[in-house]
C-alpha cells in the first residue's frame, strides 16, 4: 500500500525517532540508570499567543514520566502500543482509537504474560496513545490514528474539492451537486485541494449543523457565493482543519455564527480560532486565525430585542461555564492579548449580565419572513458588526 | 430490696403507650425486651452480683391485631429477686419504682417500663406478666401471673404458686403478646443484644431468638459495676416549669431547705449570694405551698444570675477502656479496634462522661461503601430509634473521618464495616422526647462526644495507615515483577536487541525498582512503630490488642524478595494474625 499523504512537512521519521527513544530507555536500564520520557504539558498554564501567530503554541514546561515503581505500568502500556503503533506505520494501517483500543485486548488475550497491561476501557489507552503522540511531538494521525470526526458538514455552490486518494488517485467534487446534502471533511484537510469556479465572498461557520441546513435549505447558497459550514458544537479536529484549509488556500472573510455564551466563546470560538490548550502541538494546522466572531453580539440582543435567558447559576453546568469565564479573563493567553480585547470584552459583558441568547433567537425578530435571519447575517457582515 | 414508691394512676400510660416506646409491633417487642433486661442488670447490680442472663424471643402464634404476630419474650436473671408482696407493685403498678428521681445513672428511670409492657400484654393478649422469682430469703419460687388494674393503678395476683426452683435466687419473666419481630438493623433485637454485650464486660448472656440455636456470650469482666452514689440535679440545668414542678415533690417544706437539699452545690453562702442577687430574704423561710408564681419566678431567676459552683463528676460510671476493648471482641472477629473513655466533666452543669469504642470487623457481612453500623448508649442503654436528631449522630458527622483513612459522604456517617459505639453516661440525660431514643443535642455535649471521637479516630487511623502502607508496598512489588519484564521485551523488540541487552537491563530494572520498594517499605515500617508505640501505650491500661508482636514485618526479607528473579511467587506481606476466638458462637 502506498504511504498517506503526509499532513504536514513532518520533520521527523517516527519509526526511527521511535527506535532511537527506545535503545535510549534500554541503555538506561541496562545502567541502572531511570529512563525519563518527557512530552509537552499540554495545558493553559504551558500555552503562549502571539496574535501574529494567532495559535496557541507550546511553551517550554513538559511533563516527565521517571521510571519507578508507580510509572512502571504506564511505560509499559507506553511501549506496547508504540509498538503496535510502529507495525501500524509499517504496513500503512490505520486505525481509529477504539480500534486500536481492540487491537490491544486482541493482543493481551492472545498472550497471558501480557495481562496486566489490559485496559479497562478506551479511555485508558487513549491515554496512551495521546501520549505518545506528545511524546514524539506528533499528530495523531501521523500515527496513522484517526478520528471519527464529527462536524464540518458544508455547503456551496461555487466550491470544488479534489481529493488524492492514498492509492494517487483523484476524487473531485463539485459541491453545487449535492442538493441539500452537505459534504463532510475527513481529518485528512491536506490530501484535499479547493478551487473556486466563481469568486466567493465569504464563509459562514454555524454552531448549529441544523442551522446552517435551514439557511441552505431557504437558499442562502443560491443568493451568496459563499460558503456555509456547519461545526457541530466544540469543533472536531476535522473541523478545524478543514478551516484552517479554506482560509489557506481560497483566502476569504471567514465569519463564525453562534450562541452568545461563555461556553460557545471560549470552548467553540476560541478553538476554532486559536486552538487549544490539549492540542498545543497542532495548532498550527488546526486553527483558523483569520475567522471573525459575528454574532450572536451583545448588541444584536439590543437592536433585534432578542429573547434571551438569565443564566442559572445553580445549574452546575453554567455555573462552571461561568467560572470557567472568570479564570479564562485571567490565565487564558488568547483572551489576555491586546489584540482580543473585544471578545474578551464579551466574555467579560457576559460574566456581568448572566444571561444567554441562542443564536436562533434570530428567527423571533420576523416569524413570518423565512429568510429573516439570512438577511440579518448579510446585513452584519456587510455593517462590519463582528468581532 | 428498696422501697418501692406508688406515684400515679395506670389510666393515662394505658392510653399513651405508645409515648413510652410501644408505638408500632416492632418496638413493643424491642422495648418489652429492654425493660425487662434493664431491670435484671440493674437488680443485678445494686446486689452486687455478676448478672446470667438468658433470654428466649420466638413467634408463637398469630396477633389478636392486623399485621402482628404472638410473641413469646422470655427475660431470667439470677439477680436478688423480689418479694412477695412487692411482685404485683414491680409489673403492675406506674411509676413503682426504687430508682425513683434518684439522680442515678441506672437503666431504668421513672418505674414505666415494666408495668407498660405488663399493659401491652394484657391489652392485646387478655394476659399480664408471668413471673418466677425467688430471693435467697425463699425456699421455694414464686410464680403467678400479674395483672394490671388499669382503674386503680395497682397490680392483681393470678395463679399463684410456689415451686421448686433450682437457683439460689433470681427472676424470670413471661410476656406474651401482639407485635413483630426484626433481628437485624437500626431496630433489630440482634443489634439491642450487641449493644447490651459491649456495654456490660461483666454480663454472661445466653439467647435464643427465633428458630436460631442458643448462642452464649461469657463475660470478660468480673467485676460488678459499682454505681456511685446518686447526685441531686444542679439548679441551673433548670427552667422555670421544671423548677416549680420540682418543688411539688417537697410539700410544705420551707423554701431555704428546698434550695439546699433538693439541689447540689447550694450552701448557706450560696443562699445569701440569692438574696444579694435579688431573692426577697422574706420568702426564705416560708413553705414552698406559699409561694406564688410571681415568688417562684424571683427565686428561680435570682438562682440563675448567681455563679454556683459546677456540679460534681463522682455520680457517673464508666465502663472503662481495657473492658470495652475485650467487650468489643464479643461482637465477632476484629481487625483492629480503639477504644476512649473521656475523664468525667460537665455539659449545660449536668456530669457526663462519653466513651467511644471504634472497630473495624471482618465477618459482619456489611459492605465497604454501606455507613457503619453505630450503636448509642444512654447510660448502657442502646438507642435503637431517630437516630438523626441525635447528639451522638450530630457528633459523628461533624468529625472529618477522611483524615482519619474512612470513606465519609459530605455530612453523614462515615462508611466501612466498622462499629462505631458511643455511649454517653449522666445521672441527668435529657432526651427529645418521651420515649428516650434521641439524646437532645445541645452545644457542649455535641463538642464532648466529638473530643472522643477525634481521640478514638487518631488511634484508629494509625491502624489504618498502616494497612494502607501494607497495601501500597503489596501493589508496589506487584507491580515490578507484572510490567518491568514487558518493559524491557517490548523495547527490546522494538529495537531488535539481543538477548545480552535484555538480561542486562532486566537487572538494571530490578535493581532500581527494589529501591523504590525500600521507600515503600520504610513508609511502611515507620506507620507500623507508630503504631507498636500505639499499641504499647494501650497495653499498659490493659488494652491488649492480641497480635502485639507479631504484627512487624522485617523489611530485608521482602527486599529480597522483590530482588528476586520474578516468577517467584510472593507469600508474606499479608500474614495471618492469630486471633482468639471469642465467646460467640455461630
Ligand atoms: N428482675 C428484677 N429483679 C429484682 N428487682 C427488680 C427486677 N425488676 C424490677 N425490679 C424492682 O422493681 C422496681 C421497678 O421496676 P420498673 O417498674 O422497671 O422501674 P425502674 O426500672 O424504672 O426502677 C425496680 O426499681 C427494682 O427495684
Ligand atoms: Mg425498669
Amino acid at each position: 500500500m502506498a504511504k498517506l499523504l503526509s499532513i504536514r512537512e513532518l520533520k521527523i521519521d517516527i519509526p526511527k525517532e521511535a527506535r532511537i527513544l527506545a535503545d535510549k530507555m534500554l541503555r538506561d536500564l541496562e545502567a541502572s540508570k531511570r529512563p525519563v520520557l518527557e512530552a509537552v504539558k499540554t495545558s493553559l498554564d504551558n500555552s503562549l499567543y502571539n496574535a501574529k501567530v494567532g495559535y496557541l503554541t507550546p511553551g517550554d514546561k513538559v511533563v516527565r514520566t521517571e521510571l519507578n515503581v508507580s510509572s512502571v505500568q504506564k511505560l509499559a502500556r507506553v511501549v506496547f502500543v508504540l509498538e503496535i503503533l510502529l507495525n501500524n506505520l509499517d504496513k500503512g494501517a490505520v486505525n481509529t482509537k477504539r480500534e486500536l483500543y481492540y487491537m490491544c485486548k486482541g493482543l493481551i488475550k492472545g498472550n497471558s504474560r501480557l495481562k496486566p497491561l489490559d485496559f479497562d476501557d478506551q479511555p485508558e489507552s487513549d491515554a496512551i496513545i495521546d501520549f505518545i503522540g506528545d511524546m514524539l511531538e506528533v499528530y495523531r494521525e501521523e500515527l496513522n490514528c484517526f478520528a471519527n470526526d464529527r462536524g464540518g458538514q458544508t455547503y456551496s455552490q461555487q466550491l470544488v474539492v479534489t481529493e488524492t486518494m492514498p492509492d494517487g488517485e483523484k476524487a473531485v467534487v463539485d459541491l453545487s451537486t449535492l442538493g441539500t446534502s452537505p459534504f463532510q471533511p475527513k481529518n485528512k484537510p491536506q490530501a484535499l485541494k479547493l478551487k473556486a469556479k466563481k469568486k466567493i465572498d465569504f464563509c459562514l461557520i454555524v454552531e448549529s449543523e441544523g442551522t446552517a441546513n435551514t439557511l441552505v435549505t431557504m437558499g442562502f447558497t443560491k443568493r451568496n457565493n459563499c460558503i456555509v459550514m456547519g461545526a457541530q458544537g466544540v469543533p472536531s479536529n476535522g473541523v478545524r482543519g478543514w478551516s484552517k484549509l479554506i482560509q489557506e488556500e481560497l483566502d476569504v472573510p471567514m465569519y463564525f455564527f453562534g450562541d452568545l455564551d461563555a461556553y460557545t466563546m471560549q470552548n467553540i470560538f476560541r478553538t476554532l480560532k486559536a486552538g487549544s490548550a490539549a492540542s498545543l502541538i497542532r495548532n498550527a494546522d488546526f486553527s483558523a486565525p483569520n475567522v471573525k466572531f459575528l454574532g450572536v453580539l451583545p448588541e444584536d440582543v439590543k437592536k433585534y430585542d432578542l429573547p434571551h435567558y438569565k443564566v442559572k447559576e445553580s445549574d452546575p453546568a453554567e455555573a462552571r461555564a461561568l467560572k470557567k469565564a472568570k479564570d479564562a479573563l485571567e490565565n487564558d493567553p488568547f483572551f489576555l492579548d491586546k489584540k482580543n480585547k473585544n471578545l474578551a470584552d464579551i466574555l467579560r459583558w457576559l460574566i456581568k449580565e448572566k444571561i444567554r441568547c441562542e443564536q436562533q433567537s434570530f428567527f423571533s425578530v420576523d416569524p413570518n419572513d423565512p429568510i429573516k435571519t439570512e438577511k440579518l447575517i448579510l446585513e452584519k457582515i456587510k455593517r462590519g458588526s463582528y468581532v | 430490696m428498696s422501697k418501692i414508691t406508688k406515684s400515679s394512676t395506670a389510666e393515662y400510660f394505658a392510653k399513651n403507650l405508645q409515648q413510652v416506646g410501644f408505638s408500632s409491633p416492632l418496638k413493643a417487642v424491642l422495648t418489652t425486651l429492654k425493660e425487662a433486661v434493664d431491670n435484671s442488670l440493674d437488680a443485678c447490680e445494686q446486689a452486687g452480683i455478676l448478672p446470667d442472663l438468658l433470654i428466649e424471643v420466638s413467634k408463637v402464634g398469630t396477633g389478636s391485631t392486623k399485621n402482628t404476630d404472638l410473641i413469646r419474650i422470655v427475660v431470667e436473671d439470677n439477680g436478688p429477686g423480689i418479694e412477695g408482696e412487692d411482685l404485683a407493685k414491680v409489673y403492675g403498678e406506674y411509676l413503682a419504682s426504687s430508682k425513683f428521681g434518684r439522680g442515678q445513672c441506672s437503666r431504668g428511670q421513672q418505674g414505666i417500663g415494666i408495668s407498660a409492657a405488663t399493659t401491652w400484654a394484657q391489652m392485646t393478649n387478655a394476659r399480664g406478666v408471668n413471673v418466677i422469682s425467688k430471693t435467697k430469703k425463699m425456699r421455694k419460687a414464686l410464680a403467678a401471673q400479674v395483672d394490671v388494674d388499669i382503674k386503680s393503678n395497682t397490680g392483681v395476683l393470678k395463679n399463684k404458686e410456689t415451686l421448686d426452683w433450682d437457683r439460689e435466687h433470681g427472676t424470670r419473666v413471661e410476656f406474651v403478646l401482639d407485635g413483630r419481630i426484626q433481628l437485624n438493623g437500626d431496630g433489630g433485637i440482634v443489634t439491642y443484644i450487641e449493644g447490651t454485650i459491649l456495654v456490660n464486660p461483666h454480663m454472661t448472656v445466653t439467647y435464643k431468638l427465633m428458630e436460631n440455636d442458643f448462642v452464649t456470650v461469657t463475660r470478660v469482666s468480673n467485676e460488678v459495676p459499682r454505681i456511685p452514689e446518686a447526685s441531686l440535679p444542679h439548679p441551673h440545668t433548670f427552667k422555670l416549669g421544671e423548677f416549680i414542678t420540682h418543688a411539688t415533690l417537697f410539700g410544705k417544706t420551707t423554701l431555704s431547705k428546698f434550695l439546699k437539699t433538693g439541689f447540689s452545690r447550694i450552701s448557706d453562702q450560696s443562699i445569701q449570694d440569692f438574696v444579694k442577687k435579688g431573692l426577697p430574704k422574706n420568702l426564705l423561710e416560708k413553705p414552698l405551698t406559699a409561694l406564688t408564681e410571681e415568688d417562684f419566678k424571683k427565686v428561680f431567676q435570682a438562682v440563675q444570675n448567681t455563679d454556683l459552683m459546677a456540679p460534681s463528676t463522682k455520680s457517673v460510671l464508666t465502663v472503662g477502656e481495657e473492658a470495652l476493648s475485650k467487650s468489643i471482641t464479643r461482637l465477632g472477629e476484629i481487625d483492629f479496634f480503639a477504644v476512649v473513655t473521656r475523664k468525667p466533666t460537665i455539659c449545660d452543669f449536668k456530669p457526663v462522661v462519653v466513651e467511644v469504642a471504634l472497630a473495624r470487623f471482618k465477618d459482619r457481612n456489611q459492605s465497604p461503601d454501606s455507613p457503619v453500623t453505630l450503636l448509642r448508649f444512654a447510660n448502657r442503654v442502646p438507642l435503637q430509634f431517630d437516630k438523626s436528631g441525635c447528639a451522638i449522630t450530630w457528633a459523628i458527622e461533624s468529625v472529618n473521618w477522611k483524615s482519619y483513612g474512612l470513606g465519609q459522604p459530605k455530612d453523614s456517617l462515615p462508611l466501612g464495616p466498622y462499629i462505631f459505639a458511643v455511649s454517653i453516661v449522666s445521672p441527668f440525660i435529657k432526651f427529645k422526647n418521651a420515649s428516650k431514643e434521641t439524646i437532645d443535642a445541645s452545644e457542649e455535649l455535641v463538642g464532648e462526644i466529638r473530643l472522643a471521637l477525634i481521640q478514638a479516630g487518631q488511634k484508629l487511623s494509625r491502624h489504618i495507615k498502616k494497612e494502607v502502607k501494607e497495601a501500597d508496598l503489596e501493589r508496589k512489588l506487584a507491580h515490578i515483577e507484572q510490567f518491568g519484564p514487558i518493559l524491557v521485551e517490548g523495547l527490546a523488540r522494538i529495537i531488535n536487541a539481543p538477548e545480552s541487552r535484555k538480561k542486562k537491563a532486566e537487572e538494571g530494572l530490578r535493581k532500581l525498582l527494589g529501591r523504590d520498594s525500600e521507600e515503600a517499605m520504610a513508609d511502611l515500617e515507620a506507620a507500623e512503630s507508630k503504631l507498636l508505640e500505639q499499641k504499647k501505650r494501650e497495653k499498659k491500661k490493659g488494652i491488649d490488642h492480641d497480635d502485639i508482636e507479631e504484627d512487624v514485618i522485617r523489611g530485608e526479607d521482602l527486599v529480597e524478595e522483590a530482588l528476586e528473579p520474578q516468577g517467584t511467587k510472593k507469600t508474606t506481606t499479608k500474614k495471618e494474625t492469630t486471633k482468639k476466638t471469642t465467646g460467640k458462637k455461630k
